[in-house]
């Protein structure tokens, strides 16, 4: 009971801090390894906001996420745009804004016990015997409501199905009027403004570490490359695969395993499937 | 309503248009004709402004360098350089080669996503107008659009330009692949469309069951013209005969 209650929560963690690189890279094949920083430093804002300058929580976390989502997408104008269709300077360019920001954070000392948000709904339940505390619940909740969310809004807006045609066939998506640009600086800004959601979710269950930065980069890759990097089902798939299999190891082995799991499952998902479990509509192309 | 003057295209040094002049009028159905490589998806790209897109990326990766060069005007308008959405919105749309459509997606909203840029509260009626067209599309509508067979995206990748409610309707070679019951279907839809006053720039390879239903066309070699002239008098000239219709 406690694995599976324990696997659930730590799979939607992940998919929370995966979904909004995989959002970004899906739709304009931008790979963000500033999602990582992005999820730390929306975290920090929003201790800023609280703690420093005693705005409420919601508005904080609110203002953090509209903040990030705005850096983003100018991010996206300022510097992307001069190196669009060229993977190894995205990457390099992205990682090096991902390194600034950490090691500024960190030089500027924000890690430790004193750096903790608190949690949205105090206290925890018993659930088929396992104590729970409500802030995982909550995540569970934020999770479950993201995806809704987000599938909601790529099938029933226009910007949210100028996403899917501009991730399916960019060419055919600007003969039809959708301008690529727009599409991947928005983008671009949502995945980080979704960055900001995941640590919102999830840092309250602990402090605040500036190494949590590079760490969820790797947990979204892991996820994303197990799944399927462009594809948000696969990174639902993959955030349970790894969630499931991480608590596995550290219930029966231990906890140290952890990152050996999530580094071996890239390794093998590579050697076997590289597009991932569920990686673009290679079956589909097949059968036409 | 579309006049292209003195067109040039280069790819780096290679002219892939070469002064070419065309010209749509009102309601006329117009053919572009010629073999492989003659230039007439390039020409249809620097038309619907996709160039000016692939321009751009070829830009920033350090590629190719794409010149255009000459005059596009539309409904008197100078157009050579605007953006392919500014296009649309004035009225040019394309339906590129080889159907691209958005296969993950049903074919509804295939259709819904190329009403992107509109804003007026008639897009129900445009849907009806494309179902009417091609009556299959309505049975099809929740299918995904990359399980139907050719035809039906074909018919699909027209009538995604038809929902951006376009003057001018340009067909980049609607045939290729297509069974000839299939062929016939289109060229019927393809009257139908200018009856409800769309003019219609046809790019084409093989010419024989589109010709009889042409205007006017324009044969292209090399990205340059080599004959132009009416429906009828293309017909009529041999060389046009042995090279494009197969007699």
């Amino acid at each position: 009971m406690e694995i599976i209650i324990y696997g659930i929560t730590n799979s939607i963690s992940l998919a929370l801090m995966a979904i909004g690189f995989s959002l970004t890279f899906g739709i304009s094949g931008l790979p963000n390894f500033a999602h990582g920083a992005f999820y730390l430093l929306g975290g920090i804002l929003t201790w800023i906001f609280l703690n420093q300058l005693g705005i409420p929580y919601l508005v904080a976390a609110l203002l953090s996420i509209l903040a990030i989502g705005a850096f983003g997408f100018f991010l996206y104008w300022g510097l992307m745009l001069r190196l669009r269709g060229l993977a190894i300077n995205e990457v390099i360019a992205t990682l090096a804004v991902a390194i600034v920001i950490i090691e500024v954070l960190r030089w500027m000392g924000f890690s430790g016990f004193s750096y903790v948000l608190p949690p949205f709904i105090r206290g925890s339940v018993n659930i088929g015997g396992v104590w729970v505390d409500n802030q995982r619940i909550v995540m569970v909740g934020i999770g479950a409501a993201l995806i809704v969310v987000l599938y909601l809004f790529t099938r029933r807006t226009k910007t949210g199905l100028s996403f899917r045609a501009i991730a399916q066939n960019e060419r055919t998506a600007i003969a039809v009027g959708i301008d690529p640009d727009w599409t991947a600086a928005l983008s671009l800004a949502m995945g980080s403004g979704l960055a900001v959601v995941a640590g919102l979710a999830i840092l309250p269950l602990g402090a605040i570490d500036t190494e949590m930065g590079y760490d969820i980069l790797l947990y979204a890759l892991a996820v994303g490359i197990i799944g399927g990097l462009e594809s948000l089902p696969g990174a639902l798939l993959g955030s349970f695969i790894l969630g499931f299999s991480q608590i596995l190891v550290a219930t029966f082995l231990r906890a140290q395993w952890q990152t050996v799991v999530t580094l071996a499952a890239i390794v093998i998902i590579l050697a076997i499937k590289p597009s991932g479990l569920l990686g673009k509509y290679k079956e589909l192309e097949e059968r036409v | 309503m579309l006049e292209a003057k003195n067109l040039m295209v280069f790819f780096e040094n290679a002219l892939a248009i070469n002064d070419l002049s065309i010209e749509v009028k009102r309601e006329e159905i117009v053919g572009v004709l010629g073999p492989n490589s003659a230039g007439k998806t390039t020409l249809m790209n620097t038309i619907s402004g996709l160039i000016i897109d692939i321009k751009i990326k070829e830009e920033r990766r350090g590629g190719e360098r794409i010149t255009v060069m000459g005059e596009l005007w539309f409904e008197g308008e100078e157009m050579l350089h605007s953006k392919p959405s500014y296009r649309i919105r004035k009225g040019i749309a394309l339906s590129r080669e080889r159907h691209p459509i958005f296969p993950d997606s049903s074919v509804e909203e295939n259709l819904r996503i190329s009403t992107y840029l509109r804003k007026d509260p008639e897009v129900q009626k445009s849907f009806e107008f494309v179902y009417g067209i091609f009556p299959p599309l309505r049975e099809l509508r929740k299918r995904k659009a990359g399980f139907c067979s050719g035809g039906e995206q074909q018919m699909l990748s027209v009538g995604m330009a038809l929902m951006t409610r376009p003057k001018l309707l340009l067909l980049d070679e609607p045939l290729l692949g297509l069974s000839p019951m299939m062929q016939r279907f289109l060229i019927e839809a393809i009257r139908r469309i200018r009856k409800e006053g769309i003019a219609v720039l046809v790019a084409e390879q093989f010419a024989r069951p589109l010709l009889p239903s042409l205007d006017r066309g324009y044969v292209i070699e090399n990205g340059m013209l080599s004959f132009q002239g009416t429906g009828q008098e293309l017909r009529d000239n041999p060389e046009v005969r042995a090279s494009f219709v197969g007699v």
